[in-house]
């Protein structure tokens, strides 16, 4: 479960350092595309985490079912 | 023998006015509740006891009573003033009448209270608290945490029928950003004196699964300002400092922070104030995710437009140059043309001078060559004129001795032989 916090917190620190490095002029054409691809990903990681619900995650957590139910 | 006796309730009264009139108070005590017991007559009964400092032992106890009226007055009073609830084990400073009754005995008649005292000893035991927590190097650990920037799972010790809980667990699912978030309940008993044990317990629920969560809230709904002592001893504080997640209290009132308050890493008034918390925590995360986005869809744009420009600039100085070149060599091999256009015609106009002198040579060459035709023919007809085969037709003839020509005849022997050439032929004779 560890794993989880790791995994978010760990891609935000990877998507700042493409971000930096892209600023400070430091990667070139070829490596361009490759580092976009990643960020990309990066991105789409991190803002499946914020906002799509994990089943898995629910389930191990036995989050409040019941306050869901009745909050819908 | 007869004593002179008096009835039970004489003596009484005899000491009812004694107290009356000795103690005609108010006073003003300090005291400890340990009970207190409110009917449905709205009059509340109390007992006052006071303990040695050290040894806890009682040294003087005492009945008290406070009237309807009375009560309905002092105790929201004594409530709103102190976050706490009128209820043994608080230490209080009330103002008394100190009452003796036939048949009820000794009493006090409770007429006012101040809660600063009250105030005062929550504070000092309070300080107390922290005192020792400090000592023990706790005080700071829970506050010393790092606030994770992704706080999603979180663990939240309350009561089920808390009006709090509900808002909370609302905002958070409800959150109009859209964000995910994990909640679970750890349920404990959030007001009286089972308050201390049983968030303890929830406490211990959560440290069984620290893996699966990012941080513990502990809430409870606002309403009525009551019973917050449970927050206020030193085993839930220590606990709760030395908790390995960080803890946000939201207990709901707008007193002193509760030692609870205070050894937690976050406080925040209510449990919706700690729902916007979490819930501001993660715009934040949200924000900081966007902005990288941002950078590189503001960025990489830029990037490639200033290698396309460099790469413009480069394309745009080749053409210059090759165009140069191309005038340059250009230009060269128009001078060159014009050099040589400039020496042939030059050539041309010299040949055509040396033709032309050739010609004039060649007429006069011409005009010489006829002349010296002339001449010889002329000469000719002189050689011709002059040989003697003309004088030879002419009837002359030539004498030869010797083949030398004779000319003088006086040089001539008898018996010479001698060759006459004429005109055509020739004979020999001899001289006599």
């Amino acid at each position: 479960m560890a794993a989880k916090k790791e995994t978010y917190t760990e891609a935000v620190r990877k998507l700042e350092a493409i971000v930096g490095r892209i600023e400070r002029n430091e990667l070139d054409i070829d490596e361009l595309g490759d580092n976009l691809k990643e960020a990309q990903r990066l991105i789409k990681f991190c803002r499946e985490k914020l906002y799509k619900a994990d089943n898995e995650i629910k389930k191990m957590l036995g989050t409040d079912e019941n306050m869901e139910k009745s909050s819908n | 023998m007869e004593h002179s006796s008096l009835s039970l309730q004489e003596l009484n009264a005899l000491v009812r006015k004694s107290v009356r009139a000795c103690l005609p108070g108010p006073y003003w005590v300090q005291a400890e509740l340990s009970e207190v017991r409110a009917n449905y007559s709205g009059h509340c009964y109390l007992e006052f006891v006071q303990k040695d400092p050290h040894s806890n032992a009682l040294l003087a106890k005492a009945r008290g009573i406070v009237w309807g009226n009375v009560y309905a007055r002092i105790r929201p009073f004594f409530e709103k003033e102190t976050g706490q609830a009128f209820g043994p084990g608080i230490k209080v400073l009330v103002q008394v009448t100190p009452d003796f009754h036939e048949l009820y005995g000794y009493s006090l008649t409770v007429t006012d209270i101040d809660p600063a005292y009250t105030l005062g000893d929550m504070a000092r035991r309070r300080r107390e608290i922290l005192r020792r927590l400090e000592e023990e190097g706790v005080l700071t650990l829970n506050k010393e945490l790092e606030m994770p920037e992704f706080v999603q799972r979180i663990a939240v010790i309350s009561s089920e029928t808390a009006a709090g809980y509900g808002d909370f667990c609302n905002q958070l699912l409800h959150n109009p950003f859209g964000f995910q978030f994990y909640v679970r309940l750890f349920p404990a008993v959030m007001q009286g004196d089972r308050v201390e044990t049983s968030v303890i317990s929830a406490l211990d629920a959560v440290n069984a699964q620290l893996d699966c969560w990012d941080v513990v809230v502990i809430i409870r709904g606002g309403g009525a300002v009551s019973d917050l002592a449970g927050f206020d001893t030193y085993h839930l504080a220590a606990n709760c400092a030395q908790f390995p997640l960080p803890v946000i209290t939201g207990i709901g009132h707008e007193r002193d922070d509760t030692v609870l308050d205070l050894v937690a890493h976050t406080r925040v008034k209510t449990p919706t104030a700690a729902a916007e918390y979490l819930i501001a925590r993660q715009q934040q995360a949200a924000r900081h995710l966007e902005d990288c986005a941002d950078s590189l869809v503001r960025e990489v744009p830029l990037l490639l437009e200033k290698q396309k420009e460099l790469l413009d600039k480069w394309l745009v100085r080749i053409p210059t140059k090759v165009l140069m070149n191309l005038k340059n060599a250009s230009a060269f091999l128009d001078k060159l043309q014009s050099k040589l256009y400039g020496n042939c015609r030059a050539l041309i106009i010299r040949e055509e001078y040396r033709l032309r002198v050739h010609a004039r040579l060649s007429a006069a060459l011409a005009v010489c060559m006829q002349r010296e035709v002339h001449r010889l023919a002329l000469m000719e007809q002189q050689v011709k004129a002059a040989s003697p085969q003309h004088l030879l037709e002419r009837g002359y003839s030539l004498t030869l001795k010797d083949g030398k020509a004779v000319t003088d005849a006086s040089m001539l022997r008898p018996g010479d032989e001698l060759t006459t050439r004429v005109a055509k032929g020739e004979f020999k004779s001899k001289v006599l």
